[in-house]
């Protein structure tokens, strides 16, 4: 009965406080109760809730910003292809 | 025992009743819930008949751990030949029915024939009696089960029922159970409808034997807290499965204004924590610990006090980000009304999604609406449209006969704007980024369907060795793997990978939200083995139970092709593969399938199952299944 299974064993790996940018996938961790949060790694800027106080979770985008970003970044692959 | 629930077999045109014992080799070939529902079904439904005529069979089954000490074993499925695609038609879904119908005394109805006049059946302790329904039909859900309880004298009984649109043959209605577990997609409701069975009461008191009860309760308590421990349970214990929907907007991974755009921007006022606000508490099914399900009370407007609950992540995308609208009241009073109605939400979100961009393209014009402005954004419309479907009134009369049947009669090459497989149409999702998905949504074998093969986790980019963990058991698997949701490669075994698991999960009567599909650290084919020794006796291991899903997905397989199903039916929209995307992170824009790709995936992923490059079943496919001389009528 206690032997692990597989999917214990992933669980170990479990990061608490943390999520996944939705844009680059790097895992980050907002300061605890933080509303908003940059992503230290790609610059998108998310918005920010906690189901639970210490379980973060991307509540949106910070609309304008990611719309610029995206946009930019979109601009930029098409100028490296020309 | 688990094992000695019954069959019953029920002909409403003769209103004669059979019980049999369930033969210890055909459990182990099949289990129960879906796998046993879809031998039946491939072996008591003759090919080719009209799935609205008496000669269609509903059936109506629990899965073979539900009732037992195992977690969330709350599932009912009730299965026949689809009024809305012509193939497989299957449903699943929670609530406390099926336990309920278990202490009865049955785990498999097999209903055949039509009633002459509106009936229920009433299941106690062994017995069925048909009884007169005429008080119960024309009622709502709701209503419905409340007649039934008074005329019962008994507050406990749990009612599987149909609702109106049920009863006018909306081909894709709902079977639903209490408020909103609906047993959606494939249009059972307009099954049960045809036979004019309204509702199936039960309530038992006789004790499923648990075989091994101690270990069964310890091993239980460990499984829920691997369960209550995962992240995804946690959200979804606070926020509903509303969730979903955020997450996947927030990257462009969502259906909006029908098939234009693939993100609903600027859409804070309905996304899950504003949802949130209207919340009273959250409730769920039999023996569950997540209770994902959310209660709340209409603020405003015409339907204002009443109590619903939901909404769901299918409900945001039916009623938000599908018709272009934000506005949180329409999805509190579309959600209300689909499960007073008893409509397919996802269909119905995704029919008048359509209609609107018809609209809007001026191939509907308001002539066909009956003045109704049926442009994208008008919340009034859409919830005007759900009244006109249910009832089947002008427009909403062509728009319950699914997309298929619909667009014949709309003409002028509408079945371009639609956003559907094998006639059913898809979840809220858009899968032009994510290869998997839109694999999996293609092949399903009962039409556009998540629920049937997702690899939802592949979104998140979770690293290799874990996929490779995940992915190589209880089948050995070296092939490719890939942690991007935007590759083809080894995503094929994903999928065939996923359809076995939630086959799996349906044959034990399990919920899916406690397996991998939203989490990768949720139990999967290793603890079943446990669950299923510990609770019933029976020893079988993690590939056993793999086996018994892919002897279950090929009966499904052999239906289909049986009523005409071709590799060309494993096949998405031209919008896929033509119209790129425009909004969301970069990494999902002016994404479009590329088709050479595509076709690469499916032939995979009918080598994985061992079918030819037609989507046909190997003959050493189905010996090695033990299903190679079916049907065999062992039942
Ligand atoms: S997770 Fe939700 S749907 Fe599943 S059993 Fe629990 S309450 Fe029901």
């Amino acid at each position: 009965m206690n032997q692990e299974t597989t999917s214990e064993s992933i669980a170990k790996g479990r990061t608490l406080g943390a999520f996944r940018c939705l844009n680059c996938f790097v895992r980050i961790s907002p300061p605890k109760g933080a509303t908003t949060y940059k992503c230290p790694h790609c610059g998108f800027e998310w918005r920010v809730s906690w189901p639970l106080p210490d379980l973060p979770r991307i509540r949106g985008p910070v609309w304008e910003v990611n719309r610029r970003l995206a946009e930019e970044a979109i601009a930029k692959k098409k100028k490296g292809k020309k | 025992m688990a094992l000695n629930r019954k069959i019953a077999y029920i002909n409403l045109t003769t209103g004669e009743i059979e019980t049999k014992p369930i033969p210890l080799e055909i459990r182990k070939m099949f289990l129960g819930g879906r796998g046993l529902d879809m031998y039946l079904m491939y072996n008591h439904i003759k090919p080719g008949i009209d799935p609205l005529g008496p000669d269609n069979v509903a059936l109506v089954s629990a899965g073979l751990l539900v009732g037992t000490l195992a977690s969330a074993s709350a599932r009912t499925h009730v299965a026949g030949k689809s009024p809305l695609t012509g193939f497989v038609g299957s449903t699943n879904m929670g609530g406390f029915f099926a336990p309920e119908m278990r202490w009865a005394g049955f785990d498999h109805l097999v209903i055949k024939g039509k009633a002459e006049k509106p009936v229920y059946l009433w299941i106690h302790n062994g017995e069925i009696e048909i009884r007169d329904g005429s008080s119960i039909w024309g009622k709502t859900v709701q209503e419905t089960q409340e007649i039934i309880r008074e005329e019962l004298g008994d507050s406990d009984v749990k009612i599987l029922t149909i609702g109106i649109a049920g009863e006018n043959l909306v081909r894709y209605a709902n079977v639903m159970t209490e408020l909103k577990n609906a047993g959606g997609r494939s249009g059972m409701g307009a099954l049960l409808g045809s036979k004019n069975l309204k509702a199936i009461a039960a309530r038992g008191t006789m004790d499923i034997k648990i075989a091994h009860p101690s270990e069964a309760l310890e091993y239980n308590r460990k499984i829920i807290r691997q369960i209550t421990s995962a992240k995804v349970s946690q959200t979804q214990g606070r926020l509903g499965t509303n969730f979903i929907w955020g997450a996947t907007n927030t990257q462009g991974l969502v259906r909006v204004r029908n098939f234009q755009l693939n993100q609903l921007e600027d859409s804070d006022d309905i996304e899950p924590e504003k949802l949130d606000e209207f919340n009273i508490g959250m409730t769920g099914c039999f023996g569950c610990q997540v209770h994902c399900r959310g209660k709340y009370i209409i603020p405003s407007g015409p339907y204002a006090g009443v109590y619903a609950e939901g909404p769901e992540y299918t409900s945001i995308g039916a009623w938000a980000g599908e018709p272009g609208c934000r506005n949180p009241l329409t999805i509190l009073v579309g959600n209300h009304l689909v499960n007073s109605y008893g409509l397919d939400t996802l269909e119905t979100g995704s029919m008048i999604a359509w209609a609107m961009e018809l609209y809007e393209e001026g191939i509907l014009t308001s002539k066909d609406t009956d003045g109704l402005d049926l442009r994208f954004g008008n919340d009034e419309a859409v919830i005007e449209m759900v009244h006109r479907i249910a009832n089947r009134k002008g427009l909403g009369d062509i728009l319950a006969e699914g997309p298929l049947r619909a667009a014949k009669k709309i003409g002028k090459n509408s079945i371009k704007y639609s956003i559907q497989v094998k006639g059913m149409s898809n979840l809220h999702s858009d899968e032009r980024p994510t290869p998997a998905l839109a694999l999996g949504i293609a092949t399903g074998s009962r039409g556009s369907d998540h629920l049937r093969s997702r690899p939802a986790i592949d979104l998140y980019h979770l690293p290799e060795p874990v996929l490779r963990k995940i992915y190589s058991q209880p089948v050995p698997y070296d092939g490719p793997l890939s942690s991007d949701y935007r590759d083809y490669e080894g995503k094929p075994w994903q999928v065939f990978w996923h359809e076995m698991c939630y086959e799996a999960v349906d044959c034990l009567g399990i919920c899916k939200y406690h397996t991998t599909f939203l989490g990768a650290t949720l139990p999967n084919f290793e603890e079943w083995s446990k669950l299923l020794y510990y609770n019933t006796g029976l020893e079988m291991s993690p590939l056993d139970i793999w086996t018994v899903a892919e002897r279950c997905y090929n009966i499904e397989r052999l239906f289909n092709i049986r009523e005409g199903l071709t590799r060309k039916d494993d096949w998405l929209s031209d919008r896929y593969f033509d119209e790129p995307t425009t909004v969301g992170i970069p990494g999902v824009r002016n994404k479009t399938l590329d088709r050479e790709k595509f076709k690469k995936m499916i032939d995979e992923y009918y080598e994985h199952h061992g079918w030819d490059e037609n989507g046909v079943p190997r003959p050493e496919t189905l010996r090695r299944l033990g299903i190679d001389k079916e049907p065999s009528h062992m039942l």
